[in-house]
């Protein structure tokens, strides 16, 4: 940060949708910080989306509404958009842009980073493999999260995925290491009672003290939620590789970002893609996701639960189809499970954790862990077989052991999957549930467990 | 009369059957009850042993919420208290500067300032506004600028110069405000490790 501000330019040549393009402009560069002072005098952010021949066009976060041609001055700061940072921000509520809105005064800051953050060095990346205990026992259980992850949420409109955020960014913790922990949270175009319901919901539990909030609401402009992510992972690559800190950043809903990018796409004329969202989608949204890891020689590390609301349930939509080539695995919640009210209404045969191999087992989770997974997967994926076939042949029609396969699926949902959204499950709570899953099956049927774990945990009627 | 003693014996052996099936009846229902009790013990330890441990966790959770806010008020009321410190700061230093000898070192600054803002905009051909303490210090300066006027209108700041290029399409403003607002956040930090509050 320096002394030496920017030039002011006053001719507007146009104003397109959330762009202003701005006449006569020499020496601005790409991405650079722009204020726009409206006539009355109201100060706006933007960046330079592009520069040459003279002009630049402007990016307006807050809109441009109640911009006019004449009276609007631009003025190129000099410098990239950066977020103050300090350990301060813990415990505070910010809007969108980085702006604190809990009434508190802006943060003493520590340093000033660039929001686009610094790559990192793929050299330099550390292998995730240690175990966060959310509390959600098909979380933790079955689709297990190591630090250092990005596992998006996959929902639908209308779903839990919100009750969901807010339970793992109340419960989450690291367990095994006396490190600190902290959540970041982006809330992107989301309704106000549900950015209420967040900040709520952290300050009653005491998690806001080691949380930081970014709240960009629906009726915010849709521009902002392009920088949302962006400042909320700044803080969280400060907490995690200045402070050592082991940082979990929650961004929902990632669609309502994806919306924002279009829009500003359409404004640029810019050849659309699939569903008019730009080509350069997967990229962009590549730049947000990879931000997650843990880098050799630093003790923290930035963890990613992307959330994003798939249009119409549409896996094969672009977000989730892009996403889903970006990140490690996903979390699906089912539109099925949902109606029958079950909480975290997860649909585990269409979710998984790539990384969760390494971060379970003995010296993280317990030494069974990974086998009697596998089981309840196997013997759920049955249940679910077995429930199709008794819809033809009904329930008479059915063997013995198909019975008990379906008595499986039951106890799955209403005892493991079932779970109050104030209930944390330790890793020990979670696996006793899948071993009494399983102890529903004959020891015969259990071909996926070493036996000295069927021996050892295997609960007999 | 033999079938009196028939009668009676008959008696004393339903008599003698259900003393015994009562007495069974009793031994068992005693041996059964035990037995429940028995089987409900561990059942009952382990509902005990879940009340306590779900006692436990909500007290934890109570903990938790009570020392987290309790923490976060006392964080907030710090940062308001820091902050205003810092403003009264700011108000003092601001009316030292409006304050300030406009003699000696002073006219360089509105020099390096003219200088600055004139390399800035890539030309001197420009309108300069400034502040009715500083006009003459600026209009002496300006004598080095070819093409550069002293606007008759005066702004309202503590000092330094605002540059308008001619056509009116760039401005940059040098003003010792625009400067310190600019600077505020690092000054802020500076203040506050003054107060001894550190990151």
């Amino acid at each position: 940060m320096s002394a030496e501000g920017g030039v002011q330019y006053s001719k507007i040549a146009e104003i397109k949708g959330p762009l202003v393009v701005v006449d006569d402009v020499s020496n601005a560069a790409f991405d650079e910080l722009v204020e726009i002072e409206t006539k009355e005098g109201e100060r706006r952010l933007g960046k330079v989306l592009e520069v040459g021949n003279g002009k630049a066009i402007v990016q307006v976060f807050e809109g441009t509404t109640g911009l006019s041609i004449s009276g609007t001055k631009a003025k190129f700061v000099g410098k990239l958009m950066e977020m103050p940072v300090s350990k301060e921000v813990l415990g505070r509520v910010f809007d969108g842009l980085g702006r604190p809105k809990d009434g508190l005064p802006d943060p003493i800051a520590d340093k000033f980073i660039d929001i686009n953050g610094e790559p990192m060095n793929p050299e330099q990346r550390e292998y995730p493999k240690d175990f966060i205990q959310t509390g959600i026992s098909v979380i933790d259980g079955m689709i297990t999260l190591v630090r250092g992850q990005k596992l998006p949420i996959f929902s639908g409109s209308g779903m839990s995925h919100n009750l969901v955020a807010a339970q793992i960014a109340r419960q989450a913790s690291v367990v095994g290491t006396q490190d600190d922990f902290a959540v970041v949270f982006a809330a992107i175009g989301v309704q106000y009672s549900e950015a209420e319901y967040f900040r709520r919901s952290l300050e009653e539990s005491g998690a806001l003290k080691r949380s930081v909030l970014f709240l960009n609401t629906a009726d915010d402009p849709a521009i902002e939620r392009i920088i949302t992510p962006r400042v909320a992972l700044t803080v969280a690559e400060y907490l995690a590789f200045e402070l050592g800190m082991h940082v979990l950043v929650i961004l929902t809903d990632m669609t309502n970002y994806a919306e924002a990018l279009r829009e500003i796409s359409a404004a640029r004329e810019e050849v659309p893609g699939r569903k008019g969202y730009p080509g350069y989608l997967y990229t962009d949204l590549s730049t947000i996701y990879e931000r997650a890891g843990k880098l050799n020689g630093r003790k923290g590390s930035v963890t990613q639960v992307p959330i994003l609301s798939m249009p119409s349930d549409d896996i094969t939509h672009p977000i989730p189809d892009l996403t889903g080539y970006i990140t490690e695995g996903q979390v699906v919640l089912g539109r099925d499970l949902f109606r029958q009210g079950v909480y975290p209404p997860v649909n585990i045969l269409m979710s998984l954790s790539r990384l969760m191999k390494d971060g379970i087992g003995e010296g993280s989770t317990r030494a069974d862990h990974g086998e009697i997974s596998n089981q309840v997967y196997d013997a759920y994926s049955r249940a679910q077989e077995v429930r199709a076939l008794a819809g033809i042949v009904g329930k008479a029609g059915l063997t013995e052991i198909d019975l008990k396969y379906m008595d499986v699926g039951d106890v799955f949902e209403k005892e493991f999957l079932t779970q109050a959204t104030d209930e944390n499950r330790t890793i020990e709570e979670t696996l006793t549930i899948l071993w009494k899953i399983v102890s529903k099956l004959p020891k015969n049927e259990i071909t996926k467990i070493k036996d000295k774990f069927i021996d050892q945990y295997y609960q007999e009627k | 009369m033999v079938s009196n003693s028939s009668l009676e014996q008959a008696i004393d052996k339903i008599l003698e059957k259900t003393e015994k099936e009562i007495l069974s009846d009793l031994e068992n229902s005693a041996s059964t009850s035990k037995k429940t009790l028995d089987d409900s013990l561990p059942i009952l330890e382990q509902e005990y042993d879940q009340i306590i441990s779900n006692g436990k966790k909500e007290a934890d959770k109570i903990e938790k919420q009570i020392t987290g806010s309790s923490d976060l008020e006392a964080r907030n009321k710090q940062l308001t208290t820091v902050e205003e410190s810092i403003d009264k700061v700011f108000t003092k230093a601001l009316d030292e500067i409006a304050n300030t000898d406009r003699s000696g070192d002073y006219s360089n600054l509105i020099k390096s300032l003219l200088e600055e803002s004139t390399k800035t905009l890539g030309t001197t051909d420009v309108i300069v506004f400034t502040n009715s303490k500083d006009r003459d210090t600026v209009q002496s300066a300006l004598s080095q600028y070819s093409g550069a006027e002293l606007s008759s209108e005066t702004i309202e700041c503590l000092g330094g110069v605002k540059v308008k290029s001619k056509d009116g399409a760039m401005t940059f403003d040098n003003t010792l405000d625009a400067k310190i607002e600019r600077l505020k956040p690092l000054i802020r930090k500076d203040i506050a490790t003054q107060f001894g509050v550190s990151n």
